[in-house]
């Protein structure tokens, strides 16, 4: 016949058993030399399970593995800033970069509205001249829009290769500097002869792209 | 399916951690989620050898292995990367075993298989013979044995994995020990 308390050593050993079983089992085991063997048979096939090494297959599964893992992996939104920090550009440098570029953004477009240097600008004939804002912004420089969108794209593609702090900022001093560009554009768009509204967009237009090559030039630091 | 909801299984964090390959293979390099792979290989491996009894352990592996690449994305650091790879490889086991309903279905027996184990061991390699005595554990009794005694679940994970109750859970874990008792004697 089967001892009943055979059945209850699992939980004994595993702590399960309330305070009143678990006093009660002790007491069966003070005088049961079969369930006192078994518990000590139960802790050996316990402690082996905890000691079982860990084994390869027998035949690597790369090759099986990698086909399957898909090139496009949507960006990574999250993840622990705490895992790395892996870039060179320091974050004074970026945020004073950030500031001055903003600072003169803004300083340029507020003396462009309110007087200044930019009048006493000579003149543009437009009589005998075209004016350089009849034709698209981006006829300045046929590739230049092309080479912007590459630079973004590869910048997004190796985001997640910088720290979150760098992107931060890089993405806020674009934005600024997409601002800037706006912004010309839209006084453009009323006074299209004017040359220091070509040259700020240019300036603007040439912050961007040496931005974003800065931005790549981190990621290629660390391929 | 229920995302496993423990919080520490005894022995999940061993190896050294590779966050540096983590964050790299999570931007698609494939090359450090090669890394990774090697890394984390006998581990998960044999994890899914255990559960399934040596079924189909390879091609769950593979599978285990793409949806770590699926999923590194939202690896959060909540858990250490262990912790979290190995709970994805478990979930990754259970899926296969919830579209088998036949083997859901032995979960429930067990007694008559308990003298179906081989007698004990003719090798000195105590390890290999536990390891082959685990195989001939019926599923349930095996799968929860390996959960619990194994990777250190609880019963109250296991039963929220498995669908079951903690008591059939601890029943099954009984089972398995008394058989691997035998079988060691």
């Amino acid at each position: 016949m089967t001892d009943p308390w055979t059945d209850r050593l699992s939980e004994y050993l595993d702590g399960d058993l309330d305070p009143a079983e678990h006093a009660a089992i002790e007491r069966h085991l003070a005088s049961c030399d079969g369930c006192t063997t078994t518990l000590a048979e139960l802790r050996d096939v316990v402690a082996r399970a905890a000691a079982l090494p860990a084994r390869p297959p027998a035949s690597d599964l790369w090759p099986a593995v990698e086909p399957r893992l898909d090139p496009v992996k949507s960006v990574v939104t999250a993840f622990p800033p705490r895992v790395t920090r892996r870039v060179s550009f320091t974050l004074p440098q970026l945020v004073a970069a950030g500031l001055a570029l903003m600072v003169m953004s803004a300083g340029g477009m507020w003396v462009l509205q309110h007087g200044g240097p930019a009048t006493e600008m000579p003149k543009v004939d437009a009589t005998n001249e075209a004016p350089p804002a009849a034709l698209p912004v981006s006829s300045v420089d046929p590739h230049y829009d092309e080479a912007i969108a590459d630079l973004e794209q590869a910048l997004a593609a190796g985001r997640s290769q910088l720290d979150p702090g760098t992107i931060k900022i890089l993405e806020s001093n674009l934005g600024a500097i997409d601002n800037a560009i706006a912004q010309s554009r839209q006084a453009l768009a009323s006074d299209p002869a004017n040359v220091y509204l070509h040259s700020h967009l240019a300036e603007a237009r040439q912050r961007k792209l040496a931005l974003l090559r800065r931005g790549i030039s981190l990621l290629d630091g660390k391929s | 399916m229920e995302a496993l909801a423990l919080v520490s299984p005894a022995r999940a964090v061993s190896s050294a951690e590779a966050l540096p390959e983590v964050a790299r293979a999570a931007g698609g390099d494939v090359r450090a989620f090669e890394e990774l792979y090697r890394r984390h290989l006998p581990r998960v491996h044999s994890l899914v050898r255990r559960m399934t009894g040596g079924r189909d352990a390879d091609e769950l592996t593979q599978d285990v292995f793409v949806r770590v690449w699926q999923k590194l994305g939202t690896f959060r650091g909540d858990s250490s990367f262990t912790t979290w790879l190995h709970r994805l490889a478990v979930n990754v086991v259970i899926e296969r075993f919830r579209s088998d309903q036949a083997r859901r279905a032995r979960l429930h027996d067990g007694e008559q298989i308990f003298e179906t184990l081989a007698g004990p061991p003719q090798t000195v390699d105590l390890g290999m013979d536990f390891e082959a005595a685990l195989e001939k554990l019926p599923d349930g009794a095996r799968e929860i044995f390996v959960l619990h005694d194994v990777e250190g679940h609880k019963h109250h994970e296991i039963a929220t994995l498995l669908e079951i109750s903690a008591g059939t859970s601890k029943a099954q874990l009984h089972r398995a020990r008394m058989m691997l008792r035998k079988h060691l004697k």
